[in-house]
């Protein structure tokens, strides 16, 4: 994946979340956003996306987990300065846009009891969507791997495995 | 994290030429997964004034067949390298050690020249300002090592004077296993070195004016077993305590070349040449791989409380010699 076109700095920035575009004029202003500002402050402080949790804000735990052009990143380790032109997708942006319906997976995480504080569940389950959407029949041991960065405190990791093989296997019916 | 400016650079010129603009007061920002716990903690005296992307520079993040051998660019993704069909088929052994580096969100964005460029993990090292206080050491252009006589089980068994901080970086093990250079790039500089030449006791070769630009691999023998293991705790997000990359080739059952690598014994990779002559004509006895693996260890000096690390390393220099799988 060569970047076609160069790319400068730029005093505004642009990227979409959840489909909507968003500006940003870069800089220390009080309406302009600090270079400094991680994704996931922007989400949360600018853009009231609160679903994406910042729980380490060191790369270690995974709460923050985003999809960034379909891969899950980190947006804690993330500066917003460098995500021009970049597709993002939170939590909230899962599920249908139109009926209001929420995304089979999410649906799977509650029929399943698949968290108890839901800490670490926005996290979890965009790190599962990113496993979904490459590869739509993984194996447990895929499910693992995916999910591997992901720490759940309250322990609801046995949960959140039948979670995410249950949306497999209905996805496969 | 505290304020800087910010710039995305468009080319290696523009990037090396911020670089001597700022007189060392700039960081170059790849993937960010090590940078910017860095900048958060504050572990450093001197913070930096700018910060310059260089993901924006175009052609140089792709994995080619060369003259030397593979190219790699120095800002391929950790999951680019482990799902390229060229390193697979060539040097299994650094997808094997990108593979266990962190978890996949990490490797979806930490590039290669960031791996090993990386700062050190140590503890002291990396003490956040916020709880207490930054911590000064040798590293930091300090006067002691607070880790000598303190929490050292991570930390160096050999090759240490002032700072017995580890190398943190898996892809060096195994990129010098493969005797792999990198080529760094300054506003008037261009030098090849070999990967084994990166890391210095307090820090690495680069000026601060340089950046890496590629990496380049000699294509190894097709038949020469690849092998790269690690032990670590909590596999996704912790360090290596010890890990070994070797290539071992084999003739009728006699060991005909070998390469051992030792990680995170040192402030750099440690290839053990004792250990690699020894094998050399020798059927691959238990005796042997044993005898090898006391010679790979024999400069080690543990510190007070790592010499677990000793019996770990012994075990993985065993079972790479002889393939195992972990
Ligand atoms: C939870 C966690 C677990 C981890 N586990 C491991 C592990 O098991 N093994 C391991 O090896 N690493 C591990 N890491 C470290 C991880 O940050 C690196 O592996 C990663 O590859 C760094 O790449 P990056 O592109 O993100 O680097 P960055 O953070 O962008 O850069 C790191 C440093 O290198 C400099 N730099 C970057 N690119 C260049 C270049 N081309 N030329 C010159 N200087 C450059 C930067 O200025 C910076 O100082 C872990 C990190 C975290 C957060
Ligand atoms: S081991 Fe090195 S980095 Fe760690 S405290 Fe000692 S001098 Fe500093
Ligand atoms: S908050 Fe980003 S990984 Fe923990
Ligand atoms: S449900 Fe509480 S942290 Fe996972």
């Amino acid at each position: 994946m060569t970047p076609t076109h160069e790319i400068p700095s730029h005093p505004t920035i642009t990227f979409t979340v959840n489909g909507e575009a968003c500006s940003f004029i870069m800089g220390d202003g009080s309406h302009e956003l600090p270079p400094s500002y991680t994704l996931a402050q922007t989400l949360r402080e600018r853009l009231g996306l609160t679903g994406t949790k910042i729980s380490c804000d060191h790369g270690a735990c995974g709460c923050c987990t985003v999809l960034m052009d379909g891969k899950a990143v980190l947006s804690c380790m993330l500066l917003t300065v460098e995500c021009e032109g970049k597709e993002i997708t939170t939590i909230e942006g899962l599920g249908n846009p139109v009926t209001g319906a929420i995304d089979p997976l999410q649906q799977a995480f509650i029929d399943n009891t698949a968290f108890q504080c839901g800490f670490c569940t926005p996290g979890i389950i965009m790190s599962a969507k990113a496993l979904l959407n490459e590869n739509p029949s993984p194996t447990v041991e895929d499910v693992k791997e995916a999910l591997a960065g992901n720490f759940c405190r309250c322990i609801s990791h046995y949960h959140v495995l039948d979670a995410v093989i249950a949306t497999v296997k209905k996805g496969g019916e | 994290m505290k304020p800087f400016a910010h710039t995305s650079a468009g080319s290696v010129e523009e990037a090396v030429q911020l670089l001597a603009k700022y007189e060392g007061k700039a960081k170059l920002n790849a993937g960010g997964t090590d940078l910017l716990g860095v900048l958060k903690d504050r572990v450093l005296p001197d913070y930096p004034e700018a910060i310059i992307n260089i993901k924006t520079i175009p052609g140089l993040n792709t994995i080619e067949e060369c003259e030397e051998g593979i190219s790699i660019g120095a800002l391929t993704t950790l999951v680019d390298i482990i799902t390229s069909p060229l390193i697979e088929k060539y040097c299994p052994l650094l997808k094997e050690a990108a593979v266990t580096v962190a978890f996949p969100q990490i490797r979806n964005i930490a590039t290669i020249g960031g791996n090993l460029c990386q700062d050190t993990r140590c503890w002291y090292y990396r003490y956040p300002d916020k709880i207490g206080g930054m911590i000064d050491c040798f590293r930091k252009g300090g006067k002691r090592c607070p880790a000598v006589s303190g929490e050292n089980q991570y930390h160096a068994l050999m090759g240490a004077k002032q700072c017995f901080a580890v190398c943190p970086s898996d892809t060096a093990i195994a990129l010098t296993a493969l005797g792999a250079t990198f080529t760094a790039v300054g506003a008037e500089s261009i030098r090849t070195l070999p990967v084994n030449e990166f890391y210095t006791p307090l820090g690495n070769v680069l000026t601060p004016g340089e950046m890496i630009t590629a990496i380049y691999i000699p294509k190894p023998s097709p038949v020469a077993g690849q092998k790269f293991l690690k032990f670590t705790l909590r596999k996704p997000i912790d360090f290596a305590i010890v890990s070994v990359a070797s290539i071992i080739t084999l003739d009728q059952g006699i060991c005909t070349g070998a390469r051992i690598v030792l990680g995170a014994v040192a402030h750099t990779p440690v290839r053990v040449l004792k250990a690699e002559e020894f094998l050399k004509g020798k059927e691959l006895s238990e005796e042997i791989v044993a005898e090898a693996a006391e010679f790979a260890l024999a400069k080690a000096k543990p510190l007070s409380k790592n010499a677990y690390k000793l019996e770990i390393a012994k075990t993985l220099v065993k079972r790479a010699v002889r393939g195992d799988s972990s």
